[in-house]
């Protein structure tokens, strides 16, 4: 009963929902960003019928095949819904319908041959944030709940899923082998297929190759440990991932965007707005002074009664 | 409602004063865990198990393969006559084409099937390039460089197959 315990509350910390209300801020203006940028092509793609082939999850829901009214509408939604889930207007309905047509129209982008793996994190969250429900005072809040501590924790297991995954991958396609992966020559092979970047200084080095492969593969494989990091060990852990994801896109221009946004699922998200209002009114305080027109008396350094 | 355990011990997560705690029901709690077990444990069936149609609980399978370290690496393109003589590339992205590299390489096999089905890549750069030429041909082609002991080795151009869009 005690372990039953322990890892119901190890799922479901108690934390601001103000941390939420943030999140749902940054997260749905990002998917107005990702639909323009990153799966951008649902639109395009639906001119083109006879190369569409449905995933399991269109078949299963008998998802009408896109067609362009179909996709712009769907273009539509996104917007509006992202705009209003954004200001954590109407969470759940918004938030609801925007995880719902996000889903679909990121499967219709992965139903052309295409699969790819960077919005795990981010189809998670949508579907979690609004479970929270309404939260009062939004960025302002006070409260705190278990509701707000499981959306971010599945967030956060879907973000080191999303490393920990792939290297479960790797293990399986090399024939359940540790080493296959690294050994191979993957990277020399993403290289010379995406030639644009800086990985091209290094193909002269295939030693070097093999030992970031080593060292990308343990830091996945390896990643779990994150969920269980607190403090300065955690901040350290977020730097070395975005560490990584500036690397990969430096040298083959992959960015995993959608995974790295969700790391803001373990930032303290709540200082945010305080510190915003502080910012705010010391601003006004300076304008205030100026446009008073007075002048402050002043002992040494410092002005009497500033406020500040 | 019920309490958390550490709240029940009255030791939870450095609470300042003056927040409240928002209670929650057993059902609510019941169904969250639920949720957590399946989803973690249909995410590792589908890495385990699974192949990417089973998106978004898929393997993620991008760039998780081990090529040997005398692999050919192939780049796929489309290369276009215009009627003026000109031979150029199609670049394939969603911009210029409609269908990107990727999607293209999906679909080799149909494609030197049915080379009609390149029309696509055709209308969508032609669509996007009104003062050119018409396309008279296309190519769908491949670059295949070559490693040896993994460095990089010679690269040879191989037509896979080809279409005349009608006029």
């Amino acid at each position: 009963m005690r372990t039953l315990r322990s890892v119901g509350s190890w799922f479901m910390p108690v934390v601001p929902e103000s941390r939420v209300a943030v999140l749902r801020t940054v997260l749905y203006l990002f998917v107005i960003v990702d639909i323009h940028l990153f799966v951008r092509d649902p639109i395009p793609l639906s001119r083109h019928p006879e190369l569409y082939q449905p995933l399991m999850i269109e078949r299963l829901f008998h998802l009408p095949p896109p067609s362009v009214p179909l996709t712009i509408t769907l273009y539509l939604i996104l917007m509006i819904g992202c705009l209003l889930a954004a200001a954590n207007v109407l969470p759940r309905l918004a938030g609801g319908v925007v995880a719902a047509a996000f889903t679909w129209w990121t499967a219709i982008g992965m139903s052309y041959g295409k699969v790819d793996h960077d919005h795990l994190a981010l189809v998670v969250a949508l579907w979690v944030l609004p479970t929270v429900g309404v939260i009062a005072d939004r960025w302002r809040s006070v409260e705190r709940s278990a509701q707000a501590g499981w959306a971010l924790k599945c967030i956060q297991i879907s973000v080191i899923f999303t490393y920990f995954l792939s290297a479960l991958t790797k293990i399986r396609s090399g024939g359940w082998s540790i080493t296959s992966w690294p050994e191979s020559s993957i990277l020399m092979w993403a290289i010379v297929r995406r030639p644009h970047g800086l990985g091209q200084f290094l193909l002269p080095y295939p030693e070097l190759v093999h030992l970031m492969q080593w060292l990308s593969f343990t830091a996945e494989l390896t990643a779990v440990v994150v969920l269980w990091l607190r403090g300065r060990a955690l901040l350290a852990a977020a730097v070395f991932w975005m560490g990584f994801h500036v690397f990969t896109f430096a040298i083959l221009y992959i960015h995993f965007a959608p995974t790295a946004i969700c790391w803001l699922a373990f930032a303290p998200l709540e200082r945010l707005g305080p510190w915003l209002r502080r910012v705010k009114a010391s601003r006004a305080q300076r304008a205030g002074r100026r446009s008073a027109g007075h002048t402050v008396p002043v002992v040494r350094d410092h002005a009497i009664d500033s406020g500040g | 409602m019920i309490k958390l355990p550490l709240q029940r011990q009255g030791l939870c997560c450095n609470q300042p004063v003056g927040q409240r705690v928002r209670g929650i029901s057993k059902t609510s709690y019941a169904w969250r865990i639920a949720a957590s077990v399946l989803g973690i444990g249909l995410l590792l069936n589908g890495s385990l198990r699974m192949s990417d149609d089973v998106w978004p609980f898929g393997p993620l399978s991008q760039y998780a393969f081990s090529p040997p370290k005398d692999t050919t690496i192939v780049i796929t393109r489309i290369e276009g006559l215009l009627a003026d003589g000109r031979r150029i590339d199609l670049p394939l992205r969603v911009e210029t084409a409609e269908i990107s590299r990727a999607e293209i390489e999906a679909r080799i096999p149909q494609i030197t099937a049915d080379p009609s089905l390149l029309r696509s890549v055709v209308d969508g750069w032609s669509s996007r390039h009104r003062g050119e030429p018409p396309l008279i041909r296309v190519w769908l082609v491949q670059d295949q460089t070559r490693l040896v002991d993994g460095r990089v080795g010679p690269t040879r151009l191989v037509e896979l197959t080809a279409w005349e869009p009608p006029s």
